[in-house]
């Protein structure tokens, strides 16, 4: 309980730090504008101005040439997209056919599509110039502040040194954040507002337009308005998933320190031979495996011609657990979840033993003999020295190893894909099963239906299930005081 | 800290807009090539025509041949044809990932036709595009409709309007029996077969968890599907059909076959690997599977048309969708007029012919189906006799999921025969999942 409230406080100051950064950067932009000299305050209009009164040309040039840079961006590109956000566009496609040019001629068409991409980007770009534009305003006023002390202003080339310097972190760091921004944060934002659009089948640009429908979509999920049973097959695909996702972690975590005690233990004989055969499962593909496996396991495949002639088969038929003349490994509900977990830890713990194998090597050895000394037996070394000191580094794993099994496609996706077919009706006429974690189901909808409004709400609801155990998780996880926990 | 952070930020800021001024001017040059695609701007005449062709890997020779003749026969115009590999089965999506970006011909099987047609991807080759067929092939559209089967123009086509070029047929389902094993005569009817394959100690082979293959005991029986122009599906079998037969006497004879021992129940996708192991005697594929069944059955390799099956105590001959492999022509193609020449090109009777001699595509093109060599293939004759009982499949994506899962309540013996209440509820709740809304 104790870890938790620090946990959330420590969320919260994360949250207030944030908040305080933003009404940092406010205050200073009032202070230089309201206390600046005229250069300073013109800088808010002509960016080089307040450079050019302290005589930094350079900069003065650069930063007007950006000015002039956005001004064209937003005038020949923003433009054409911007105004027509929105309604998404509202000229529909349509074409003549020219038999001089054995051509198809089109009007000046709108694409939805390409209005929303774009206007979300111009939007960024916006959003970047402004925080430059107040920006700019700070570093002048503090220009002026050092001229005004009669301090030394730097030259552009001092400036350009600093970068290898004092600001050597932003040189480094500037190429991976630009990177965040365009290929992670504008792919996200844009597939939040295909979440309030009716972007589906049958809207398809270029030739239908979609536009904006408000919080429908997320009425529809939850049960309202629709008669398909979309919420039905969304609680019950969510419960999956999370019970997917604890097994599957649990069960590998655990199983791989097992393994790994195991074949360090002084007991074992020929553990090289033991570790490669567990590490050649790592070394075939995902897909060759599980492919296999799922054929293996099929209603006529191999295992079940074993078990019917071992007897099992009949076995489980007299009991009454099953009632075919097979074992329905993969194709019925409850055997088919078993099936997976187990599967799955069969190609999970090699990684959790390597894993597990490195961090036992760094066990300290000292606390262990000593233990030993004092009369402690096997487990409770376990129990109080290796597992605490396990969980400790291997903590942050853990959690992303949950957030990985939440997303985990390729599992679930190659173990049932044409092979499970769901027999519950109302299942199948939201196209989901039940072996189907949300990746899955998000998959099928979009691949299969091109139902990408639907498909961008689920998106939304497994990025808010993650971001919540991922946060969660890292507070309980990576806290400072754990580590007095295991010494 | 805070300080450092914020000028992390404000330093990216300018770094992005920095990349940012580069997009605005590529996109200033992308404008102008927008416009070309539009208005004005008439191709200089003589210079080449581009045109991309997506066909399927097993086409790929062919095409390459045909292109060569395609090109010979306009030797005033210069052409730049490129060949892609698309699979026809997938051509839809690869499509309507980007239609503008998409192949100016491509390959499609027939049962995509209407969600192209609904995303605007195919070109309506009845409208002004078809003077280009009298102008430069000497022959028109309806010359084209006339020297196709029937239903392959049917299944082309949607709302009367003609999308595609009908390029090969005998994309459904018929029977693959062992004639050691089974008489012709028992291969009429589903009693017949199942008795002989339990007298041989094997098994009938067909698969119930697609609405594809199910859907043959309700078409037979005289129910329906179709398509709303909004997208839904129509679908009438927990009704009475027109032969007067209800959806319940239809799932209990499908039930009665199900548990009968001498049938076995294949998963969607695993046929051909049931016939290669020999685990049946007889069942229920395609043309795909001609040499599979060939291999398996041997000396006793014979197919024929489906069998009828025991509804409300008749026999009822069962009906099939029938599928086709058409040529359509991206609605969005720049050069459309050549487009439309190069598919029915490569869709005409000459390029039918040889597409049979290379992969034993049922030709739809009339005379070409008429060739002793088409009408001798074992397999084809089948798929044209059952051809006869077929129907255009015309469904929407919301069709496939729940029949899926009706069939396969009904292999796993869930629906009991004597419980007349829960198969209604289930062919309700079916028929609901189908024609739901297009949300």
């Amino acid at each position: 309980m104790e870890a938790k409230t620090s946990g959330l406080s420590r969320l919260g100051s994360a949250v207030s730090g944030f908040f305080a950064v933003i009404a940092r950067f406010f205050s200073e932009f009032g202070t230089a504008m309201a206390k600046g000299d005229l250069f300073v305050k013109l800088s808010l209009l002509w960016w080089g101005a307040g450079y050019f009164r302290r005589r930094q040309y350079v900069k003065a040039i650069l930063m007007t040439l950006l000015e002039i840079a956005v001004i064209v961006f937003t005038l020949n590109f923003a433009m054409a997209y911007v105004p027509k956000f929105g309604t998404l566009g509202t000229v529909q496609a349509e074409q003549v056919f020219n038999m001089q040019t054995m051509q198809t001629e089109w009007n000046d068409y709108d694409n939805s599509f390409m209005i929303l991409l774009f206007s979300l980007f111009s939007f960024v770009i916006w959003f970047a110039a402004a925080v430059v534009c107040m920006r700019n305003v700070v570093n002048v006023y503090e220009l002026q502040m050092q001229a005004q002390r009669g301090k030394h202003i730097n030259t552009f080339v001092e400036d350009l040194r600093e970068y290898l310097d004092k600001k050597f972190h932003i040189t480094l760091l500037s190429l991976p954040v630009l990177g965040i921004v365009v290929f992670t944060l504008i792919p996200m934002l844009l597939l939040i507002l295909v979440a309030f659009t009716n972007y589906d089948q049958q809207h398809m640009p270029p030739t239908n337009l979609f536009g904006w429908v408000g919080f429908s979509n997320f009425v529809t999920l939850f049960g309202g308005g629709i008669t398909t049973t979309f919420g039905y097959a969304f609680v019950r695909i969510l419960g999956w998933t999370i019970i997917w996702s604890f097994f599957a972690t649990l069960t590998t975590y655990i199983g791989g320190i097992l393994m790994s005690l195991l074949l360090n233990s002084k007991l074992t004989r020929g553990t090289k031979i033991w570790r490669t055969m567990l590490v050649v499962t790592i070394a075939v593909p995902q897909f060759v495996s599980l492919l296999l496996m799922r054929n293996f396991f099929a209603n006529s495949g191999i295992v079940n011609t074993i078990c019917a002639n071992i007897g099992l088969t009949g076995f489980l038929r007299d009991i009454g657990l099953i009632s075919t003349s097979y074992i329905p490994f993969m194709t019925a509900p409850g055997w088919v979840h078993v099936m997976i977990i187990l599967i799955n830890i069969w190609i999970g713990i090699p990684y959790q033993m390597l894993i597990a194998t490195g961090v036992l090597m760094n066990l300290p050895t000292d606390q262990i003999e000593s233990a030993k000394i004092d009369g402690a037996n096997p487990f409770q070394v376990f129990k109080s020295i290796t597992m605490p000191y396990m969980l400790q580094v291997t903590g942050p794993a853990l959690i992303t190893d949950f957030v990985k099994n939440f997303n985990n496609f390729n599992v679930i996706y190659l173990l049932t894909q044409n092979v499970f077919v769901t027999t519950n009706q109302f299942m199948a006429n939201s196209q989901a099963k039940e072996t189907d974690l949300l990746v899955t189901w998000l998959f099928t909808l979009t691949q299969d239906y091109y139902n990408y409004k639907m498909a961008s709400v689920i998106g939304i609801m497994v990025f808010i299930v993650c971001a919540v155990f991922t946060l969660v998780g890292f507070n309980f996880m990576i806290s400072g005081d754990k580590e007095g926990t295991y010494q | 800290m805070k300080k450092l952070i914020a000028l992390l930020l404000a330093a990216v800021m300018v770094l992005s807009l920095a990349a940012c001024g580069g997009s605005g001017k590529t996109a200033e040059t992308q404008a102008p090539a927008a416009d070309a695609n539009a208005p004005a701007a008439p191709a200089a005449s003589g210079g080449p025509i581009s045109l991309t062709l997506w066909g399927a890997e097993e086409d790929q020779a062919l095409l390459a041949e045909l292109v060569e003749k395609f090109k010979a026969q306009y030797p005033d115009q210069t052409f730049d044809i490129q060949i892609g590999v698309e699979s026809e089965s997938t051509a839809k999506d690869t499509v309507l990932t980007d239609v503008e970006a998409a192949a100016d011909v491509f390959a499609f099987a027939n049962d995509q036709l209407n969600d192209l047609v609904a995303a605007g991807a195919l070109l309506a080759l009845d409208g002004d595009i078809a003077q280009v067929l009298p102008a430069y092939a000497g022959k028109t559209i309806d010359d084209v409709k006339a020297a196709n089967g029937e239903g392959s123009v049917a299944a082309a086509s949607k709302d009367g309007k003609l999308y595609a070029f009908p390029m090969g047929g005998g994309n459904n389902y018929f029977l693959y029996y062992d004639s050691t094993k089974i008489t012709a005569e028992q291969a009429q009817s589903w009693d017949g077969l199942l008795a002989a394959a339990e007298a041989a100690g094997s098994k009938v082979g067909m698969t119930y968890a697609s609405g594809w293959y199910n859907a043959s005991f309700f078409l037979g029986a005289g129910f329906i599907t179709d398509m709303n122009p909004d997208g839904t599906t129509v679908m009438d079998w927990n009704g009475t059909s027109a032969d007067g037969f209800t959806g319940m006497d239809v799932v209990k004879g499908m039930a009665a076959i199900a548990a009968h021992p001498g049938f076995l129940a294949i998963a969607d996708g695993d046929i051909s690997n049931q016939i290669a192991s020999k685990a049946v005697c007889a069942v229920v594929s395609g043309t795909w599977d001609a040499g599979a069944a060939e291999t398996a059955f041997g000396e006793g390799y014979a197919a024929t048309k489906l069998p009828t099956f025991t509804c409300a105590d008749k026999q009822v001959q069962m009906s099939c969708y029938s599928g086709f492999k058409l040529m359509g022509v991206n609605a969005y193609s720049k050069n459309s007029g050549w487009a439309v020449l190069l598919a029915e090109f490569l869709t005409n009777e000459a390029s039918q012919t040889a597409r049979f001699a290379s992969r034993q595509l049922a030709p739809t093109n009339l005379k070409a189906a008429a060739d002793e060599a088409v009408t001798s293939n074992v397999a084809i004759a089948a798929s044209a006799a059952q051809d006869v009982y077929g129907s255009v499949q015309n469904v929407g994506g919301k069709f496939w999921d729940p029949t899926a899962t009706f069939g396969q309540m009904i292999a796993n013996g869930d629906l009991k025969a004597d419980d007349d209440a829960a198969i209604q509820t289930a062919l309700d709740t079916l028929v609901e999942g189908v024609t739901a809304p297009v949300e």
